[in-house]
């Protein structure tokens, strides 16, 4: 079969980008901060896939993370703390033809965000999430989120927070219709990338979580998973990650995990040391909230409006009637 | 027993009956001993009657299927054996109603049914009944597999692939309309009329009128707006385009659409005859390639990358050389229906004409009858030949989607159906309904023409794969790599022993069917049931055994249930010969003993067992090398190979970029030395636009330790010894 015609038209006059077509300012986050390496992957992932800056959309909430949107050259929304979720909701529904990312912080999404996050899940709307975990309260200058191991010192724990930390790979894994979720560290580029990508071509909700250094406030946490490779898990599996050579000799601790078995993904995520790295659930066949409640209508302005004045017109008492009675019709 | 044999090869090959002999096979009370059990259908749960189910979800479903669905769903704990009795009642009775001709949806039945199965005072029943009725979830119109069914259903499967269509159809229009739209309202709210002061007024709103000099506010906003006006003949365009879309008539409006404009009734897609339906072709084409074309340039205009210069010229001739699949597919398909015995020739012709030249039709073509008049005589052949041709021909044309299939095995096939009338391209759907007119209910005479193989079912899916193994499917049929599907048939002797017997269904069983055929068979007496009778089946086998002295007989009961051997005439042993030929050409077209594939395995086991030998004499204590030894080893992948790592000295700065994780620490401190790659990830751009510290101190920040820093490439810089020693650790 040839190519359609008016495909073909388009095509004529499309430009292909370049990673730096996608970079828009300086990037203000700390240096050495894991942040820089997740732009870098997902402006990668941008230019591979050809995206059109113009199709494509990061929304966020607040915190370091969340100044993702900026450094994106495309469209963007930076949103309020917590409520990243909803708004990419809104954008999907009404815009199914974008490509929809968010970027979340530990504090963002687990903490003032977790309801709209056990929630989004369930919607299952096409989109691609971030969780950049680095355990802390970033921009607000280090207090505990719900993400901090247990005995992190910070400024509303400075005796070291109390409650074992959150997991958000078992929650997220732990509601219904889940049907994306992985885990990738910053320091580990070339899984970062592949994970985003897997993420990114699957449809449905689809959640990373991706354990981010914050060097400016908690810089030591990582450093024995950085330092020995053994104590990383990479999960591998041909519906999954494939590890080049040249990986694979350097993290030797490795399982075969297939990606649609949900219990041993349940089991993989409660792990915390090794560190898992992969795809732990990846189920194409849950049905996206935005394909089951398509209206097939175009919400334009008049629609809206339409649906509106229906509903007012329900309310309106004319002056006329004397006897103060609801007339039919105008 | 010589004259029992004589007198069972006289009428084997005459038809001749002498007296006392045999009697004749008059009444129809008599039918193939494997039908015993279906004597009465609405005791049996079966695939019918459908219901073409009406909105969403699965368009159709057996009433069996939805009983057990609701079931699945309401019974459980105590009362889950109460609950599937009174299911199973009120099934039974269902299919009842249906039999004795009751019509209408399914809800309609329902009520009727409940009100005929059982007291209504009888609570738990009509518990059951209620809570069954409500776990139903769907509703829409009930039917048998009757000679109503094959073109309801095809028009039902296709009305809800058209809504589908209509609906993107909308969708997609009323988007283009309204951005149209927005083209030209943005053009006037930036020009001169636009920005006046009336204007700027009206959009402020009555509470802050007071607070503004729009006289002032308009002269700014003129003054200072560029405003480069849209070109005129853009401006005729987007008006010409929104015109075109509005103007459509192949489908209905959207219920918000443009009320104003009155275009006329949308078009009916659904005909009667091929002749009528390529009539209208033609007379829309024009339209249709107006419709076509506004939707490409306004796709092109919403991207603002419609250029004159390239495109005018295109589209001044698109649509010439007609249009290509995608665009079709925009359209509505037309459902052609036809009877298959008031086909004429032409007509035929006509309808393989339009499936070549891709006309996008799904054509249905319902033959109810099987048997026709030999041209060679006054008798009957069993063929079905018109349907049949023209579903191979369809199949010889390549592009067309094409099924056939008796009216029994349509809902096991339905998701063939849906591919078939989703297929871009035409289609073509050949059904026996088995209405033959006989007094037999027709779901039988249906499904004894699909086990018989005289209908065999059959799909060939262009859109499948390039092949013929991934488009033609003998899915369907039963025991499709036997000649002839076989059961076990069970009775008891005259001693009140259990026999049990494989028998083959054929197509003399479907002849046995039929009151129009009796004559070729007679019935012999139970005294004369001598060792010369053998099974018609081994008539039929490709290589048939010593049959001398042997004649065909088939195993058949009466009204009692009482086992009868009946002798089966020649001429329709031949048939069912011709009927194993046709049987065996599709099987090999579904690869099931293929001739070719047979040849070909014969010679690669010749050429193992030449390559074995040599190997076999030379180490005898091998065991023998079989081809499926060999063929594991061949397809085992070869080894991964490590991708080298460069050759580099010892001596030399260099980054592992690949880990590199863009954290910015060492082109902070020199961005001269350490830069960037098109997948920002960091390498040393130059080792001499730094100093040999600026590079340990970049490797000691290096997170994730890829910076190594070599040997320093400058003597004479100071303080080397301890920048040497701190370097040790990243070599
Ligand atoms: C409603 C509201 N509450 C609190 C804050 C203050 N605040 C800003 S960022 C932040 C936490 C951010 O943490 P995280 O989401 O982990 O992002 P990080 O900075 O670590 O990337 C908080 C509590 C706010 N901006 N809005
Ligand atoms: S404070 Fe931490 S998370 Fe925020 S930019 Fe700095 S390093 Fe990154
Ligand atoms: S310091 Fe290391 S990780 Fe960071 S940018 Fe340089 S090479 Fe990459
Ligand atoms: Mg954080």
């Amino acid at each position: 079969m040839t190519i359609h015609a008016t495909e073909c038209l388009l095509r004529m006059h499309d430009q292909h980008h370049e990673l730096e077509d996608y970079q828009s300012g300086v990037p203000r986050w700390c240096t050495g901060c894991g942040d820089n390496a997740i732009l870098a992957a997902v402006q990668r992932l941008c230019r591979d896939e050809d995206l059109r800056p113009e199709k494509t959309m990061f929304v966020s909430g607040i915190g370091c993370s969340s100044r993702f949107p900026h450094y994106m050259k495309t469209y963007g929304f930076h949103g309020i703390h917590g409520r990243a979720l909803p708004v990419a909701e809104g954008i999907k529904m009404a815009r199914p033809d974008l490509n929809v990312f968010v970027n979340t912080g530990d504090g963002d999404c687990c903490s003032i965000g977790a309801a709209h996050w056990i929630h989004a899940i369930r919607y299952n709307m096409n989109m691609t999430v971030m969780l950049h975990d680095n355990q802390i309260y970033g921009l607000t200058k280090k207090q505990a989120s719900p993400t901090s191991p247990r005995g992190t010192k910070s400024n509303t724990t400075p005796g070291g927070s109390y409650l074992e930390a959150m997991q958000p790979l078992t929650v997220t894994l732990g509601v219904q219709n889940v049907s994306f979720v992985a885990q990738a560290v910053d320091w580990i580029p070339e899984v970062l990338y592949d994970i985003i990508s897997k993420a990114f071509k699957h449809k449905g909700f689809s959640f990373v979580r991706i354990i981010q250094r914050c060097p400016e406030w908690l810089p030591n946490t990582f450093e024995p998973w950085m330092q020995d490779p053994l104590r990383t898990l990479l999960l591998t599996h041909e519906n999954g990650l494939t590890l080049s050579p040249n990986l694979s000799k350097v993290y030797k601790t490795q399982e075969r995990h297939d990606p649609m078995n949900i219990n041993r993904a349940r089991e993989i995520a409660s792990l915390q040391d090794p560190i898992p790295v992969g795809i732990l659930y990846n189920n194409p066949n849950v049905p996206c909230y935005e394909d089951i409640h398509n209206i097939g209508q175009q919400r334009s302005t008049r629609y809206i409006k339409a649906g509106l004045e229906a509903e007012f017109d329900k309310f309106t008492i004319w002056p006329q009637a004397a006897d103060g009675k609801i007339q039919p019709g105008a | 027993m010589q004259a029992e044999l004589q007198a069972h090869i006289a009428f084997h090959l005459t038809g001749r009956m002498p007296q006392g002999e045999f009697a004749a096979l008059t009444s129809s009370d008599l039918q193939p001993a494997i039908f015993a059990g279906y004597r009465d259908l609405t005791s049996l749960r079966y695939d019918f009657p459908l219901i073409l189910a009406r909105g969403g979800g699965q368009p159709v479903q057996s009433l069996s299927g939805l009983i057990d669905g609701a079931l699945k769903d309401i019974a459980a704990g105590d009362e889950a054996d109460r609950l599937r009795k009174h299911a199973l009642r009120i099934e039974r009775e269902l299919r009842r109603l249906v039999a004795e001709g009751a019509t209408g949806s399914l809800s309609k039945l329902w009520d009727l049914g409940v009100t005929r199965v059982g007291p209504k005072d009888d609570k738990l029943l009509q518990d059951s009944l209620r809570r069954l009725r409500a776990a139903l979830k769907i509703d829409g119109e009930v039917v048998d597999c009757d000679k109503t069914l094959p073109f309801r259903l095809f028009q039902h499967l296709w009305q809800a692939g058209q809504d589908r269509k209509a609906q993107n159809f909308r969708a997609d229009v009323n988007r283009l309309i309204m951005k149209l739209s927005d083209i030209l309202s943005a053009e006037f709210v930036r020009s001169k009329e636009g920005l006046s002061a009336e204007r700027l007024r009206a959009s402020v709103g009555a509470a802050h009128q007071s607070d503004f000099d729009f006289d002032a506010m308009s002269r700014l906003l003129t003054e200072s707006s560029v405003n480069v006006p849209m070109p005129e003949s853009r401006r005729r365009r987007v008006r010409g385009l929104l015109s075109t879309l509005r103007a459509q008539r192949f489908y209905a409006a959207a219920s918000d659409g443009d009320k104003g404009i009155d275009v006329g009734e949308p078009y009916s897609f659904v005909f009667e005859k091929c002749s009528d339906a390529v009539a209208a072709y033609r007379e829309r084409l024009p339209r249709m390639v107006e419709l076509a074309k506004a939707i490409a340039i306004a796709r092109l205009e919403l991207e603002s990358k419609y250029s004159e210069a390239h495109h005018d010229a295109f589209f001044a001739e698109f649509g010439d050389n007609g249009l290509d699949p995608e665009d079709l597919a925009l359209f509505p398909d037309y459902l052609i229906c036809l009877g298959a015995a008031d086909l004429a020739a032409s007509e035929s012709d006509l309808i393989l004409q339009a499936l070549a030249a891709g006309m996008p039709a799904k054509i249905v073509v319902q033959t109810d009858d099987l048997l026709e008049q030999s041209p060679l005589g006054s008798d009957y052949m069993i063929s079905g030949l018109r349907s049949k041709q023209l579903a191979s021909t369809a199949i010889g044309l390549g592009a067309c989607y094409v099924l056939q299939s008796s009216g029994s095995n349509l809902f096991r096939l339905r998701e063939q159906i849906l591919r078939g009338i989703a297929y871009s391209g035409p289609a073509l759907f050949s059904v026996f309904s088995g209405a033959s007119g006989t007094g037999v209910p027709p779901y039988l005479t249906a499904a004894a023409a699909a086990e018989s193989r005289a209908f065999p079912a059959f799909t060939y899916d262009p859109s499948a794969g390039p092949d013929w193994a991934s488009r033609f499917s003998l899915a369907g049929n039963s025991q499709i790599d036997l000649d002839w599907p076989q059961q076990r048939l069970e009775y008891e002797d005259a001693e009140q022993q259990l026999v049990s017997e494989t028998v083959a269904f054929t197509l003399v069983d479907f002849a046995a069917c039929d009151p129009r055929c009796a004559k070729h068979f007679a019935k012999v007496p139970r005294t004369k049931w001598t060792a010369d009778l053998v099974p018609a089946s081994e008539f039929l086998d490709r290589e048939p055994i010593d049959l001398v002295e042997k004649v065909p007989s088939l195993l058949m009961v009466d009204g009692d249930n009482r086992l009868q051997k009946v002798v089966v005439n020649d001429r329709l042993v031949r048939e069912a010969h011709r009927c194993a030929e046709a049987w065996r050409s599709l099987q090999e077209l579904g690869g099931v003993h293929n001739s070719h594939a047979a040849i070909l395995l014969e010679r690669e086991r010749k050429v193992w067992a030449e390559q074995a030998k040599p190997a076999a004499e030379a180490k005898p204590a091998v065991a023998e090398t079989t081809p499926a030894a060999v063929a594991p080893a061949a397809a085992t992948a070869a080894p991964a190979i490590a991708e080298a790592a460069p050759e580099r000295s010892p001596d030399e700065a260099y980054i592992e970029t690949p880990r590199c994780t863009t954290c910015n620490e060492c082109t902070t401190i020199n961005d001269k030395m350490f830069g960037y790659d098109a997948n920002k990830q960091a390498s040393i751009i130059n080792p001499d636009a730094g100093t040999y510290r600026q590079l340990v101190e970049a490797a000691e920040s290096c997170q994730v330790s890829i910076i190594h820093p070599g040997k320093p490439r400058n003597p004479a810089e100071p303080g080397l010894d301890e920048l040497i020693k701190r370097a040790e650790s990243f070599m």
